[in-house]
């Protein structure tokens, strides 16, 4: 056999299995359920709680932010952030959070948000409502 | 329904831009056809062959021209701001600077297909000049990718009923085409309109240069994949690879710089805080890059040996097929929520796909007719030479293509899946950055390696017994030095772990082993440089993402205040600065000295001293980061940071947030409403207490003001006040202390009266965190009702005096150029001011009134002077001219009481910014080893164009 196939076989083999090892990185996104359950760090991707108090006073810590969100099966969590809390939080549609449940609080390592984009459907702007 | 005549659109760019588009797709088939069989017929018949061709050009041209007319009118249209255009109206608004039009016309997804178009018309103009007997066979292909790009902006729906299938969007709609509105139903609708603007994220320079770039390097790797199309389509599989050389090298030299320079604006104009960050989009612009830059190796073992031709095919293909499936993924809208700058959907997902799908089959399809034909030597490679291990580095970079692909594919497995399955749950990468370096950091040991020991390899090594001794002896050094440098660097960094200091002596091997081939081997052959200084930027600019990756640090916290009280990691990454304040961060001390707007966008000034130990400044520098707001200033779009370059290391700062009452006017409104005011009566002659008490998360604080009247002014002190005729202003200047007593704050707010209006200009007094405001009530002693007030007429000549209960008034003389808080002058005026002034006799007090008389288009009227002191009420009420005497009525009105009504509310205080603050150290060895990569590249391409000049020359 020709030394080049013996190397892209190789390579075949250590990519099936780095795919495989790989497989651990990738995941569905869990439940605050699952959080509980399993102790360990995972990703949440759960929807806003809008009627419920969100708090960051950056006077008194500007790396604590604290909010209540809904998961996958509608669980109500608080949720802290020791970050500053992300611009346009409020318009965030979606949350993808990943961390850990801390008791009834799930402490939050990194969070994103999915916004609905600021340039897509907007309405014509009329001039008059401008100067008004 | 009539047809509604509307009022001022110019409908002919438009007409002409449809007709342009559609003579560019018909003209783009035309060239196609023509060229394909020019060169299926030019080796039987050369004359038909040449006919053939003749066409093709014509058709190419007139595209060409098509695709150029079309830019001119969107430009055009976009200049002069015809918001009657969709393009225009989504893109463009009244501020736009002349110099961003550019962006705004790659800002959608129509004109950036275009400027792909642009560039593959350029690209196929140098190919008509210089391919000879290739052009018929690449310009197939070439005309055959416009035929599919023009397709994405031509607009043509095809089949009926209610949902025709629409092929591409055209960008030369007018708005009412694309919008059902009631706006329309009005003939004169454009002066009512305004434009979108473009995305204040991308009003920026880099805007401007990034795309333009990367086009260019995306429109240039068609032309590999078209001469390797070319050699299988006449199976002539040797004639094409050199001629294709120089293409390669330019093609990987500007994806290159354009995927460099999207990495740079990440780095210099957003808040990512980095150069790479292992999103789909950057991935997905690099895996094409990687599959070329691995084609180029192979098209160079094939130039030599003849070996890997085949895989030279493979890889130009492939390299082609990874940018459509890259455009694919950025515009199709499947990346979702995983990519911070995918575009927004545009409806041609199956458009899309058939645009991937297409240059795959055709590739695939001819690739198999052709196989058997492909030349292979029999002969393996020698196990020492150069060919061998080329081919291996290709695999492995190959293989870092395919595993980058994959991982970033998973969001379109997802997608299919769910086709299948409505119930599959899609499934995410927890931690993209993470799970990329580590595969990839092994995939730069072996390219590190390789680098270095394949560079001194010679081709079909024949006498390897012999010059293995010369070759270890180079090695060895540069093992030598590797290590050596290594070693010095861990002095400067911290490496972490083994994996991350075996990558860094791979890369350090790499760049001495190609150091020392540039000066003992290549002795400075211009022939051989350009390898040799890819392959050692490839080497520093490991050693910059080591050093800057690593090691970067957050300086905006303050350990010291909050470690012990909370966990390690959670040790803030943001610090807060309240203007005028310094605070101590990481050796740091900075100052938020100021703000000011320039358009929308706010800029910050922040000062930053570097402390020693010994408490002396040792740098001092001012950095810049900004709030953008959006288009109407109303609210925070972004914030762009700001960077301090030093040549080992760079101090990059953004502002995280600020206060939100000053990010969001909507909110600073309810917000002002939502306060909750209370009633103070304050006193010139005591300070008052005042007791507030305010929530601290769980606890509550009671603190305790001491607030006095010092003034009462009239002028406009307040920054809001513009003062007007007529105006009834009052101002209280007020001290506040503090509950300690020790710092003592001076506000001074304003009411004001304007016809029936009332306007409050509260301030805000920020160490305390208190909003004080006039309340209206104070106007009790100015707007005593007239019939309250008993006047007395006195009459005077200039210099005498009179008598009024306990007032001596004195009328001291005319005034021609009167001044009173009220009055402003007018053209035509005839005003006087009576100048009086009154002692009281019991105190002793003395003050000076001047009431004024104004005669204004025939109409005469007064403005009465109010002593505020003395409760008197002062008017003018005639002057006689021939006896030369003033009159004047006075009351006497005692105010009840000496308090003025203010109110006060706690209202945080919003002068501070959080800020983040990263140190990369070393970056500058990431941008100096990519700019050396792509300068390698560029060497290479010169050297091939002069090989190629040079081969013409003989021929």
């Amino acid at each position: 056999m020709k030394k080049t196939y013996i190397v892209g076989l190789v390579m075949i083999i250590a990519a099936i299995s780095l795919f495989t090892l790989a497989g651990k990185d990738m995941s569905s996104y869990s439940t605050f359920a699952d959080a509980r359950e399993s102790g360990q760090k995972v990703t949440v991707a759960a929807t806003l709680s809008k009627d419920k108090e969100m708090t960051y006073d950056p006077t008194v810590d500007a790396n604590f932010f604290s909010l209540y969100v809904k998961d996958g099966e509608g669980e109500e969590r608080k949720v802290i952030l020791y970050a500053a809390k992300p611009q346009d939080f409020e318009r965030s549609e979606q949350i993808v959070l990943t961390g850990t449940m801390e008791g009834d609080t799930f402490m939050a390592s990194d969070m994103l948000m999915k916004c609905p984009s600021k340039y897509k459907d907007e309405e014509i702007y009329i001039q008059g409502e401008q100067n008004s | 329904m009539d047809e509604i005549q509307y009022i001022g659109e110019h409908l002919w760019p438009g007409r002409i831009g449809h007709f342009a588009i559609l003579l560019g797709f018909v003209t783009a088939i035309l060239a196609t056809i023509s060229y394909l069989l020019g060169s299926l017929r030019e080796d039987q018949a050369p004359e038909e062959g040449r006919s053939w061709k003749q066409i093709g050009r014509i058709g190419f041209g007139i595209h060409g021209v098509s695709v150029v007319l079309i830019m001119s009118l969107i430009f055009y249209i976009m200049i002069n701001k015809y918001y009657e255009y969709n393009y225009v109206f989504a893109h463009v608004n009244e501020d736009l600077p002349f110099q961003f039009i550019f962006s705004a016309f790659w800002e959608g997804q129509e004109g950036s297909f275009l400027l792909w178009m642009f560039w593959h018309v350029v690209l196929g103009a140098i190919l008509i000049f210089t391919a000879k007997r290739w052009e018929s066979s690449v310009m197939f292909g070439l005309s055959l990718i416009e035929v599919f790009i023009m397709s994405m902006i031509l607009g043509v729906y095809i089949g009926f009923g209610d949902d025709p299938f629409r092929l591409g969007s055209n960008p030369l709609l007018l708005l009412r085409d694309t919008m059902d509105a009631p706006i329309f139903q009005n003939a004169d609708y454009l002066s009512l309109i305004k434009g979108t603007g473009l995305n204040p994220l991308l009003q920026n320079y880099w805007m401007t240069i990034h795309p333009p770039t990367l086009f260019l390097g995306f429109a240039s790797t068609s032309i590999p994949f078209c001469f390797a199309l070319a050699g299988l389509i006449k199976k002539d599989h040797t004639g094409w690879i050199r001629p294709v050389m120089p293409w390669a090298s330019f093609s990987a030299a500007f994806l290159g710089i354009g995927i460099l320079m999207g990495g740079a604006w990440a780095f210099e104009a957003l808040t990512f805080g980095g150069y790479w960050a292992w999103d789909p989009v950057e991935n997905m612009s690099l895996v094409p890059w990687i599959v070329l830059v691995a084609g180029i190796h192979t098209n160079l073992i094939a130039k030599n040996t003849n070996y890997s031709i085949r895989s030279t095919y493979i890889f130009y293909l492939l390299t082609f097929i990874m940018i459509v499936y890259s455009t694919f993924l950025t515009r199709s809208g499947v990346l979702g929520e995983t990519s911070v700058h995918a575009f927004t959907e545009m409806g041609l997902e199956w458009q899309l796909v058939a645009f991937v799908a297409f240059p795959f089959l055709l590739s695939t399809v001819l690739l198999v007719r052709a196989w058997k034909s492909i030349p292979a030597p029999k002969k393996e490679e020698a196990s020492a030479s150069k060919e061998f291990w080329m081919f291996i580095g290709s695999l492995v970079l190959l293989f870092s293509a395919v595993m980058i692909s994959i991982s970033t594919s998973l969001p379109v497995y997802n997608k299919i899946m769910q086709w299948f399955d409505p119930a599959f749950e899609g499934r995410v990468i927890n931690d993209p950055v993470a799970h990329y370096n580590k595969y990839q950091l092994w995939i730069a040991v072996f390219i590190g390696l390789m680098t270095g020991l394949v560079q001194y390899l010679r081709w079909k090594e024949m006498n390897w017994a012999k010059y293995a001794r010369k070759y270890l002896i180079h090695v060895g050094a540069s093992v030598l030095v590797a290590t050596v440098l290594t070693v010095l660097t861990a002095t400067w960094i911290e490496m972490f772990t083994w994996q991350y200091a075996t990558l860094l002596w791979c890369g350090l091997f790499a760049f001495a082993a190609n150091l020392d081939y540039l000066i003992t081997i290549a002795k400075g052959n211009i022939k051989l440089a350009g390898s040799a200084t890819a392959h050692m930027g490839f080497g520093i600019m490991i050693l910059g993402v080591i050093a800057s990756g690593l090691n970067q640090f957050h300086i905006s916290s303050n350990p010291f205040a909050q470690r012990g009280l909370i966990d390690e990691e959670r040790l803030g990454k943001n610090i807060m600065l309240f203007k005028g304040m310094p605070m101590f961060m990481s050796g740091y001390k900075v100052t938020y000295l100021d703000d000011e707007f320039e358009g929308n966008n706010r800029i910050y000034t922040l000062n930053f001293q570097k402390m020693s130990e010994a408490g002396d400044i040792e740098q001092e520098f001012n950095l810049y980061p900004t709030a953008l707001y959006d288009n109407k200033v109303t609210k925070v779009a972004a914030y762009n940071p700001s960077t301090k370059h030093y040549l080992g290391r760079d101090v990059f700062t953004h502002i995280a947030t600020i206060p939100r009452v000053e990010a969001d006017a909507e909110y600073a409104r309810e917000r002002e409403d939502s306060l909750k005011y209370r009633d103070y009566l304050l006193r010139e002659d005591q300070a008052i207490p005042v007791y507030d008490t305010v929530v601290v998360r769980d606890s509550q604080v009671v603190r305790t003001y001491f607030l006095q009247v010092e003034e009462i002014f009239q002028d406009d002190r307040h920054e809001g006040y513009e003062p007007q005729d007529g105006d009834l202003a009052v101002g209280l200047r007020l001290k506040m202390e503090d509950g300690r007593r020790d710092t003592v704050f001076t506000a001074e707010p304003m009411i004001v009266l304007r016809g029936n209006l009332l306007y409050t200009y509260p301030v805000q007094v920020q160490d305390l965190s208190l909003k004080v405001k006039v309340d209206e009530r104070v106007f009790d002693r100015y707007l005593v009702p007239e019939e309250l007030l008993q006047y007395d007429t006195l009459v005077f000549k200039i210099g005498e005096q009179r008598r009024l209960s306990k007032f001596d008034i004195q009328f001291r003389s005319f005034n021609r150029e009167p001044k009173h808080p009220s009055y402003r002058p007018a053209e035509g005026d005839i005003s006087v001011g009576a100048i009086l002034d009154i002692t009281n006799r019991e105190t002793g007090e003395q003050r000076s009134a001047e009431p004024v008389y104004v005669i204004r288009d025939r109409q005469p009227f007064n403005l009465k002077d109010i002593v505020d002191e003395m409760g008197l009420h002062i008017q003018f009420v005639g002057l006689d001219p021939v006896a030369e005497t003033l009159s004047v009525a006075i009351a006497e009105h005692v105010l009840d009481s000496s308090t003025y009504p203010i109110e006060l509310a706690y209202s945080p205080r919003t002068d501070f910014v959080v800020l983040e603050a990263i140190v990369f150290p070393g970056i500058n060895f990431f941008w100096l080893g990519s700019i050396l990569m792509m300068v390698g590249l560029l060497i290479t391409m010169g050297v091939r164009m002069g090989e190629r000049f040079r081969q013409a020359q003989l021929a």
